[in-house]
């Protein structure tokens, strides 16, 4: 599982029968999903989770968590927070929504049982999976972002988690920068998002003595300039110079930000691409990891099969290196 | 009065290139956009070697660099782009406009401070 290209997801486990915790663990490894269970059942306690979770591909719930169809009564509380979130339903003999009420079927995904997780499968791969990122898209994306950060923060390392699919649609942290990505077989935006103290606290970490006092503008020029790097080198790399990109859609849609609920929405609800970097001082191996979270939405356009790496790449010349005309 | 003008609305990139400039014992002055780079240019002209980003706000470094040769009449000032681009066709079109050479970020100062001593002055 810490395979650097396998795309994995998050997903929250509500599943009190201790009886299938074995299977359901199994399952979710060989489904590439990464289960979190809450301590506390209670729909506190899981409402605590999924507004500190921000990174979830879906729940997996047992229509009795916490008590007899008391996990329908979590259904609608967490559907009414987070719509986007596909909510999974164990059930004990029924592996589909019959016989539910249609309000309690429509804050549901799909249905399964333990005894046909075959077919909860292609539930997943239809959903949380529905979207196929490259493995050499994803690899690729990996390097030239450890690289940017590695570059802007010279006095730190820079670790990249293993990529997972996520649905959720919540900012993390308190600063984030988003540029447009277009080309002809992609287009849509890439966010980088993190925390503002402990990011300045990793710039001051690294300024001369005598440097001016940093202020959040600092912040937002350094996670600016990443994000340029890393759109760069993306372009560089997988924009082809010589696609046609005059018969591209010019298609937008709104892009809506509740800043209340932390909430961002593109207008699709495919799994969008995410990676999380952690930022470690060199000489302090033992501090908090900064993190910075890498988000790829292609909400406008996405033909994998069309993707390439661009055939020029080993020919252009390195990066900081003078090109004389 | 300055040798070398940096233009980039990137304030991390803008001081991490100046201050390695001034390290090297070259004058240094800065811009954010490719029309602020114009006026400063138009306000020194003792300026030798114009290091500007492609992508920016306001005019975009190859657009600054066109009317460098094109409104200014300045056909002695160096120019060299600093940017993430590196399309073929972005190339091309600052070679029309007398660019004299072209970097992809990052900025690797060691790997041309020579020549750029010897463009400044």
């Amino acid at each position: 599982m810490t395979d650097a290209t396998l795309v994995m997801s998050k997903v929250l486990v509500l599943d009190d029968a201790s009886e299938h915790f074995t299977q359901i663990k199994q399952f979710c490894e060989d489904c590439c999903l990464q289960g979190i269970k809450p301590n506390l059942g209670s729909q506190g306690g899981v409402m605590a989770i999924l507004r500190s979770n921000v990174d979830l591909g879906g729940i997996l719930l047992y229509e009795n968590y916490g008590g007899q169809a008391m996990g329908l009564t979590l259904a609608h509380a967490i559907h009414a927070a987070r719509p986007e979130l596909p909510i999974f339903l164990r059930r004990d003999t029924e592996a589909s929504l019959a016989g539910l009420a249609s309000t309690d079927a429509n804050a549901l995904c799909a249905a399964y049982t333990m005894s046909d997780l075959e077919s909860f499968k292609a539930v997943l791969e239809s959903s949380i999976f529905s979207r196929v990122y490259p493995t050499d898209l994803v690899r690729g994306i990996t390097e030239m972002t450890l690289s940017s950060l590695q570059t802007l923060f010279k006095t730190c390392t820079a670790k990249v988690e293993a990529p997972y699919l996520v649905k959720d649609q919540i900012i993390y942290g308190e600063v984030f920068s988003m540029i447009t990505i277009e080309s002809n077989w992609c287009r849509g935006y890439m966010m980088l998002q993190t925390e503002e103290e402990g990011m300045l606290n990793l710039l001051r970490h690294g300024a001369a003595a005598d440097a001016e006092p940093l202020t959040f503008r600092d912040l937002n020029s350094v996670l600016g300039e990443a994000t340029n790097l890393v759109w760069g080198s993306f372009k560089n790399r997988y924009v082809g110079y010589r696609d046609d990109m005059t018969g591209l859609t010019q298609t937008q849609v709104p892009i809506i930000i509740n800043h209340q609920r932390r909430y961002i929405s593109f207008g699709s609800v495919d799994p969008q691409l995410c990676l999380k970097y952690s930022l470690i001082p060199l000489d302090d191996p033992q501090a908090v990891p900064v993190s910075v979270f890498q988000r790829f939405v292609f909400n406008l356009s996405w033909s994998p099969d069309q993707f390439s790496e661009n055939p020029s790449v080993e020919a252009l010349v390195d990066s900081g290196e003078l090109e004389m005309f | 009065m300055a040798q070398i003008l940096v233009v980039d609305d990137s304030s991390t990139v803008r001081n991490e290139v100046c201050d390695f400039l001034k390290a090297n014992g070259l004058t240094v002055t800065a811009a954010v956009d490719g029309k602020d780079g114009l006026d400063k240019l138009r306000a020194d002209p003792a300026i030798k070697l114009v290091v500007s980003d492609v992508n920016m706000p306001n005019m975009d470094g190859l657009t600054m660099a066109e009317k460098i040769r094109g409104e200014l009449r300045n056909t002695t000032v160096n120019i060299i782009m600093l940017t993430t681009e590196n399309s073929p066709s972005m190339k091309e079109r600052g070679k029309a406009a007398g660019i004299k050479g072209w970097i992809v970020k990052p900025f690797s100062g060691a790997a041309v401070i020579a020549t750029f001593k010897k463009l400044a002055v």
